[in-house]
């Protein structure tokens, strides 16, 4: 039988839920530290493995903050998302390292290569989305090396050069000698890249049989692919869908400009993308319970599974079924919709991987 | 104003290099950080090096666990973008009331910048630090898009949502320490206080200062009833099972650097005794931060003042043990100088 579905949450929102809708600029960059700290336990309560801690000039630095929250939880662990390209792979790996053992190991990563030419400029950072990910290419080379232990690394590549590199502290887990990497990115080079260097690449959701031939590269290279997606679920269908619908009623012109903005200045295949199925072109349900009403509004992470608790977790194991492993939710707000994932949504999924069903339950209709 | 008086942190990988002494000890340190807290310490130096703990992250876990202690986190530019870092020192400043202030340091060792992938000369990496503490200043500046054009950095419309916290300060104080031309230059401009090895106060005042910013000492301290006491205390440092093989591998390291104070220490240790009380025995053994102020807690005291005379503000001390030498310092020597200097003494 297959492995169960793992299920991660992003911290992102925590605090002010509807953030994505406002000018980017706009956005507090202090941490709302009561609602993040709650947000993390209330996950290790309801099945969640680990927090995404984003990475942007609109938030606090998220290696940092995990510390911080790490201190205060036990079990939650932490998926630091990280640019390369804006820090030695050397000294990233001793900050990672430090931080595994201050989290008795409560930590992985989460590589991007930024999705916006315009905010990578804000740190020195002026590469093409396909030299980006040649350099991330390089970056995760060089930490493999290190947290593989070797001792003097030696690279010269495009873009780093380290000699004899070798850090100090080494990676602390009880469970693994390694962080686990995981990528972000809807490209060809983002799957290939994860092919060769992450445990899994994560996407942004579509209906399973456009999403099929996406992800099969990565999963033929025996890696894992998951996805991001919003969650509403609520106890019948049309309550979900009136939440939804209820979630834009506060958003208006500022959040449409900003993510107009945004979609206009990425260079992000999974961004474009997925500001291009919701642009009104095409229809807004992808599928009867994958909506994408939200994405002019608060972008591409707000692509969302809708419906009944029974309809979603018969979403997520169609999913299982064509060899997605992994999901990262959201959720408007996002303690309600974990505690509704974790009562109603995860033991049917529970209950399903262990009778070996994976995706013939009866789906949305 | 009083002196300042700052502690070194101790760190695992300080006495050797094995994996197991390259972690953190945080509840060892947390109590030092307690310690240092009673003793009316300023700050505690978490010093950086590939060997040891990454500076901001431990910083970060001990000031988290401590209330009112302030952590100078060390710093080389070069290995991450300005933006980055000045993130990173935010965040710290905003999840602990601003409890941070920096050690900006351009690296002693060009084989252990290499490894870093950092493969620029000594006077190239001071140019690289001016260039990169303007990117942060104006950061700090808060007053719009920051963009900057240099010659090894690159920023365009620059700007971060999460702004320095603190009661007072709009960022960081920071200590640029280098004895070298281009050091001073930096510290000039960029820096709130310059660090230097310590010399005789005569030395101190000849050799001068970076113009419009403070001067701090990087100091050790041997304080015992006595001064035979305290002369036996430091020359035990030296006993072989004290410091085996030490000898050999800090020529080497001195051989290997390229900081221009590591070097002209070394050369002071050519004598044991610089003033009565100032005593350069370790250097050979301990490296240039084991200059130390040797002698009974008045003489410490008086030595201490008397550098103040000669222009210097702030001091970062460390001392073996480190505990017991900094309750002692605080018990003896701190008093003495608060009195002279007509301020009350906390403990």
């Amino acid at each position: 039988m297959s492995r169960p579905l793992r299920f991660h949450w992003s911290l992102s929102q925590a605090g002010n839920t509807l953030r994505r809708g406002v000018a980017r600029e706009q956005m507090s960059g202090l941490p709302d530290f009561a609602a993040q700290l709650d947000l993390c336990r209330c996950a290790e309560e309801n099945g969640i493995e680990s927090m995404l801690m984003a990475v942007g000039f609109t938030r606090p630095d998220p290696l940092l903050l995990s510390l911080a929250l790490g201190r205060q939880t036990s079990t939650i662990h932490f998926m630091v998302a990280c640019r390369a390209g804006i820090v030695s792979p050397v000294a990233f790996t001793h900050q990672v390292n430090t931080a595994s053992a201050l989290l008795g190991g409560r930590i992985s990563v989460n590589l991007v290569v930024g999705h916006t030419p315009h905010e990578l400029g804000y740190y020195g950072s002026f590469l093409e989305h396909g030299e980006r990910y040649e350099q991330a290419e390089e970056f995760l080379t060089i930490c493999g090396a290190l947290w593989r232990g070797e001792r003097g690394v030696d690279f010269a590549g495009t873009w780093y050069r380290v000699e004899k590199a070798a850090v100090g502290p080494p990676f602390v887990s009880p469970w693994r000698a390694a962080p686990e990497i995981y990528l972000g990115g809807g490209s060809r080079e983002a799957a290939a890249l994860a092919a060769r260097h992450a445990s899994c690449l994560w996407r942004f959701a579509d209906a399973p049989a456009l999403l099929a031939p996406e992800v099969a590269p990565v999963l033929a290279s025996g890696k894992e692919a998951g996805l991001l997606v919003a969650l509403v679920v609520r106890p019948t269908r049309e309550e979900a869908v009136r939440h939804a619908q209820d979630v834009l009623a506060g958003l208006g012109p500022e959040a449409l400009a900003t993510h107009r903005k945004l979609a206009g200045q990425t260079d992000s295949v999974g961004f474009s993308s997925a500001y291009r199925m919701a642009d009104g072109s095409g229809p807004e349900w992808r599928t009867p319970c994958l909506w994408t009403g939200a994405v002019p509004y608060l972008g591409p992470p707000s692509m969302a599974l809708v419906g009944s608790p029974d309809e979603v977790a018969a979403a997520l194991l169609e999913y299982k079924a064509l060899g997605i492993s992994q999901f990262l939710f959201l959720g408007w707000p996002d303690r309600e919709e974990m505690e509704i994932f974790g009562r109603d949504v995860l033991p049917r999924v529970r209950r399903a991987e262990s009778a070996g069903d994976t995706g013939e339950a009866a789906a949305c209709h | 104003m009083p002196l300042r008086f700052h502690w070194r942190l101790l760190q695992g990988g300080d006495e050797g290099a094995s994996a197991a002494l390259a972690l953190p000890d945080l509840e060892a340190q947390v109590e030092l950080c307690r310690t240092a807290e009673d003793c009316g310490i300023d700050s505690l130096l978490v010093d950086v090096n590939a060997a040891k703990p990454d500076p901001m992250a431990l910083g970060l876990s001990l000031a988290l666990a401590t209330d009112r202690m302030r952590f100078m986190v060390a710093h080389r530019p070069g290995l991450m973008s300005p933006t980055l870092f000045v993130q990173q020192v935010n965040t710290f400043a905003a999840l602990t009331g601003g409890r941070i202030s920096l050690n900006v340091v351009a690296g002693h060792s060009p084989r252990e910048q290499r490894s870093y992938g950092d493969f620029l000369s000594h006077d190239e990496r001071y140019e690289r630090m001016d260039e990169y503490l303007a990117v942060c200043h104006a950061l700090w500046d808060r007053s719009g898009p920051v963009t900057f054009r240099g010659r090894y950095l690159r920023i365009e419309e620059g700007r971060l949502n999460t702004p320095f916290v603190d009661a007072v300060r709009s960022r960081p104080e920071i200590y640029l320490g280098g004895s070298s031309a281009p050091a001073r230059e930096v510290a000039a401009r960029r820096a709130s206080c310059w660090m230097r090895f310590a010399d005789t106060p005569e030395q101190i005042r000849a050799q001068g200062a970076p113009p419009g910013v403070e001067t701090g000492l990087r100091l050790s301290v041997v304080v015992r009833p006595t001064r035979e006491e305290a002369v036996a205390a430091a020359r035990a440092l030296l006993a072989p099972e004290t410091a085996p093989g030490q000898r050999q591998d800090e020529a080497a390291f001195v051989r290997a650097s390229d900081a221009t104070g590591v070097r002209a220490a070394y050369q002071l240790a050519e004598q044991e005794w610089l003033t009565p009380c100032l005593w350069a025995g370790a250097v050979p053994t301990h490296g240039a931060t084991s200059l130390a102020l040797v002698g009974t807690p008045g003489e410490v005291a008086a030595a201490l003042l008397e550098y103040g005379r000669a222009g210097v503000s702030q001091f970062i001390l460390s001392g073996w043990p480190k505990r017991a030498e900094m309750v002692r310092f605080a018990r003896e020597v701190l008093p003495r100088v608060r009195a002279a200097e007509g301020v009350p003494c906390p403990s």
